[in-house]
């Protein structure tokens, strides 16, 4: 047997690929290189030599599925709907066991349990970041420590939402249960206060249950397929009772709804899983969250991948920034990727600089200072590659603020 | 020193690549027949293609050069271990020339990137092939691609004034010019169309087209092919070159409607007719291209009133191909062409030859070249499908060159259709076509093995004389 894991990637997806070619020009690995090795293609004509024994899961295998950014962009231009992501995590699966290194084993307990899935760990995590920030560390030349430029500013005491209980304004519409997500819940706090005021505004009761974790997308997305099943399975029991789970950061949301995956009662989580973008904009469309009056100031819309390609969710950002009075503004027509990517950030540096400074580019030729971004890798990534003079915000906190200040100014 | 090592000592690193897994990913296109590779290269200017050709001229390597590998019919798969030139880094989009309207471009430039880099110019680049999302101007030279709007526009040959070529030998020359009508032998229409096998492009003068001031798009139902088949006839005898004309089967529409539900009626048929131009000719030609409709039987007629309307009815078209992948495991793709008198008949035949074989196949064509494009959806899995499928295939190139057809409209015939190229040519025709590949190519390592049979370069001419035009077929 060619594959070891139970995740592997599986003969029906890869048979799913009719070689046609379209998803090449939407992948930004293989714009940058012209490599077909480097395509969706050819990622799954090389999976599919490993599966029929034509090849094996060797270093060169390794580096062609390493290079991958997994943001799926491929997925929406596919005619026969080739599961990519999907197969691309078994692929990972299969690396990370059949060629255990060492710094894969230190990525898989950091991305695992006891990493982004331990609040103690988060907390020592969050306060090496907040005391970085303030002796200017991200001055050093260590990749990891130059990332801290792109983080908002922590507090050295960072508030978390965990146990946050807050009952619906008006009629009642349903139960929510909001992920707080590892480091969204005390590095990006003003994204998740966004979501409990709003969510409650528009109607819900929203919980956020002190017994969840870690999604473990950025576990399952380097095939640290332990942690990726026991983190999953930690969520599906704390989210078992609320008709919605809802994610506000984008790459958690979609890691959701591929639960079934990663947990026997994942399904369960799949069917109830949003985006907060969707639930945000869905509430306004229904008036029940105010559509706020025009302030003539443009927002650069920042597609991330995981809410753009894997989830198909477009509208709902923009039409967030529009009802706080903004006016949206297009950088980019195919949403390419910006070259987060979760940790390829810190493992591909020098292919995420590059479409970090391509999208960075992009922001600037709209002419905008402010960006919605729904991602909080994406966001980092912005303002590393944007640098002060812009501000990146979750368009729903844009909207937040926005409903805030008109209840000031009505208030004055 | 080895050739691998030949190649890296010109290259950098990342501009090789010969590890056998790459080395697989790289044996295939698009199309159905895998073929083998010793390397791959990436080159990223003129000179170092012509570094490349050079040093696989010394090995005695076979040469394929490949643009993003969408091709259908094998034209970028090595038959014997050759060397790949990828040439996906040429993508370079320099000088524009507006009032020339031409621009020169790399051949890795994808063409529909070209249209949208000079669509703020009001110009486009006008062969559309389905693929054009992703394939490259390059590829498109290779086989003289062509699309739904080459019907009044003319296929790639059309668009293209100049190319710089790699010759077999690693030179750098420059074939055509910017001048409408440059002296001496139309070397830039040999090379168009020739998969690669005279020589290695590597910038291309193209011509722009000024994007229509004004555009008609309608829908027409008809309950037969035939009298859809009629009206593409109608429309051309009434003097209206349309900017395109595409039919649509049974099947096909409601595979299309089936994937992205554009709307469009379930019925036998349905013809889409573009009109372009003066905004004072469009409506009178659409009057005419209803007319025709109409006349020939036509059960239902729109024409777009809005520009979401017109991309729907599009987006309809040009989803077919996706219609099929998303509902079979595999396809095959043909392409043949037959006079558009004789579409009718073709049709007729080609229906019967797919009920006879057992296999289910879904009809879109540029019905106004007369340029079929039978698809048929199939499971290569299922015990001798494949062998079905390919009989069948040989039977429809056959009907449409048996009513004078061509045997390919604009996939090329790369090896798919080598072997059927007695059947269209004499071995006189083929010996000529030899003898020029091999003025190009004198060791035969451009491509080798792609478009002319095996023994095409033995006719022996000496023969000529005692025999009648009429027995050399």
């Amino acid at each position: 047997m060619p594959w070891e894991t139970s995740h592997a990637p599986r003969q029906h997806e890869l048979d799913a690929c009719v070689t046609c070619g379209l998803c090449l020009p939407k992948c930004p690995t293989f714009r940058l290189t012209g490599s077909e090795s480097a395509s969706p293609r050819g990622r799954l004509a090389a999976m599919s030599a490993v599966a029929s024994d034509i090849a094996i899961v060797d270093s060169r295998f390794d580096e062609i599925m390493s290079f991958c950014l997994q943001c799926r962009a491929c997925e929406p231009v596919c005619p026969s709907v080739v599961p990519f992501g999907r197969a691309m995590e078994g692929a990972r699966a299969e690396t990370a066991a059949q060629l255990p290194h060492r710094a894969r084993k230190l990525r898989a307990l950091l991305l695992g349990p006891n990493g982004l899935g331990s609040r103690a760990a988060v907390r020592v995590a969050t306060l090496l970041a907040a005391v970085g920030q303030r002796l200017r560390l991200d001055k050093l030349p260590v990749r990891l420590m130059t990332r801290i430029s792109g983080l908002r500013r922590i507090p050295l005491a960072p508030q978390s939402h965990l146990g946050v209980l807050r009952s619906s304004v008006g009629e009642r519409i349903g139960s929510i249960g909001l992920l707080a997500g590892c480091v969204q819940d005390s590095w990006f706090g003003g994204v998740n206060d966004a979501a409990v005021e709003l969510l409650a505004r528009a109607g819900y009761d929203v919980h956020v249950p002190t017994g969840q974790t870690c999604c473990g997308a950025l576990a399952a997305h380097d095939g640290a397929v332990a942690g990726a099943e026991s983190l999953a399975a930690i969520n599906a029991a704390a989210f078992s009772e609320y008709d919605l789970v809802v994610a506000t950061a984008a790459g958690c949301s979609a890691h959701l709804a591929g639960y079934s995956e990663w947990t026997q009662s994942g399904a369960a989580v799949e069917d109830r899983a949003r985006d907060i973008t969707v639930v945000i904009a869905d509430a306004i469309a229904a008036g029940r969250l105010p559509t706020l009056p025009p302030r003539n100031q443009e927002v650069a819309i920042q597609d991330p991948c995981h809410l753009r390609h894997a989830q198909r969710i477009i509208n709902e950002p923009r039409a967030i920034v529009r009802a706080a009075g903004y006016v949206p503004v297009e950088i980019d027509p195919d949403g390419m990727c910006c070259g987060a990517a979760g940790i390829y950030v810190l493992t591909n540096p020098e292919t995420s600089d590059e479409l970090g400074n391509k999208k960075a580019d992009q922001v600037r030729a709209s002419g905008a200072t402010l960006v919605a971004s729904a991602n909080p890798g994406c966001e980092m990534q912005l303002r590393t590659n944007l640098g002060t003079a812009y501000e990146v915000k979750h368009p729903i906190e844009i909207y937040a603020d926005a409903l805030r200040s008109s209840y000031r100014a009505a208030g004055a | 020193m080895s050739f691998a090592a030949d190649l890296r000592a010109v290259l950098a690193d990342d501009q090789v690549l010969d590890h056998p897994l790459d080395l697989h990913v790289y044996a295939k296109d698009a199309g159905v027949t895998p073929g083998i590779v010793a390397a791959v290269v990436f080159p990223e200017s003129s000179e170092q293609v012509a570094a490349a050709v050079k040093i696989a001229a010394k090995h005695e390597v076979p040469i394929v050069a490949r643009g993003a590998g969408t091709g259908l019919s094998g034209g970028a798969v090595p038959t014997r271990p050759g060397l790949i030139v990828a040439l996906t880094r040429l993508n370079q989009i320099e000088e524009v020339d507006e009032a020339a309207r031409t621009a020169w471009v790399g051949p890795g430039v994808i063409n529909l990137d070209l249209s949208a880099h000079t669509m703020p110019l009001g110009l486009h680049y006008a062969p559309d092939p389905s693929s054009q999302s992703a394939c490259t101007i390059g590829g498109n030279v290779g086989t003289n691609a062509g699309g739904p709007h080459c019907l009044a526009e003319g296929t790639t040959v059309s668009h293209i004034l100049a190319l710089e070529l790699i010759t077999a030998e690693g030179e750098i020359v420059m074939l055509g010019g910017a001048e409408p009508d440059p002296l001496g032998l139309d070397l830039v229409g040999v090379v168009v169309g020739s998969e690669g096998t005279m020589g290695l492009v590597t910038r291309i003068l193209v011509k722009l087209t000024e994007n229509p001031p004004e555009v008609r798009t309608l829908l027409l139902a008809f309950d037969s092919i035939e009298a859809a088949a009629a009206a593409v006839s109608a429309v051309i005898a009434a003097g209206v070159v349309p900017a395109a004309m595409e039919l649509m089967d049974q099947p096909m529409i409601e595979a299309v409607e089936n994937f992205k539900s554009c709307g469009f009626p379930i019925t036998a048929a349905v013809l889409i007719a573009e009109v372009a131009g003066h905004p004072a000719a469009v409506d009178s030609e659409a009057a005419v291209v209803a007319q025709a409709g109409r006349d020939a039987g036509a059960t239902e007629i729109r024409i777009a009133a809005t520009e979401i309307e017109r991309d729907l009815i599009w987006l309809g078209r040009k989803s077919a191909f996706g219609a099929v992948a998303y509902a079979a495991p595999d396809y095959y793709l043909h392409d043949t062409v037959v006079p558009r008198t004789r579409l009718v008949e073709t049709m007729s035949a080609i229906y019967e030859i797919g009920a006879r074989h057992g296999i289910q196949m879904l009809n879109v064509f540029h019905a106004g070249d007369g340029n079929l494009h039978p698809l048929v959806a199939f499971d290569a899995k299922e015990p001798g499908m494949l062998e079905r499928v390919k009989a069948a295939a040989d039977e429809m190139v056959r009907v449409s060159i048996g009513v004078g057809g061509a045997l390919s409209g604009e996939h090329g015939v790369g090896l798919e259709k080598r072997d059927l190229m007695g059947e269209v040519f004499s071995p006189m025709d083929l010996d000529a076509q030899a003898r020029l590949r091999e003025a190009f190519d004198p060791k035969g390592l451009l491509n080798p093995d792609k478009i002319l049979p095996e023994g095409s370069r033995c006719y022996d001419f000496g023969l000529v004389a005692n025999l009648e035009p009429d027995s050399l077929k």
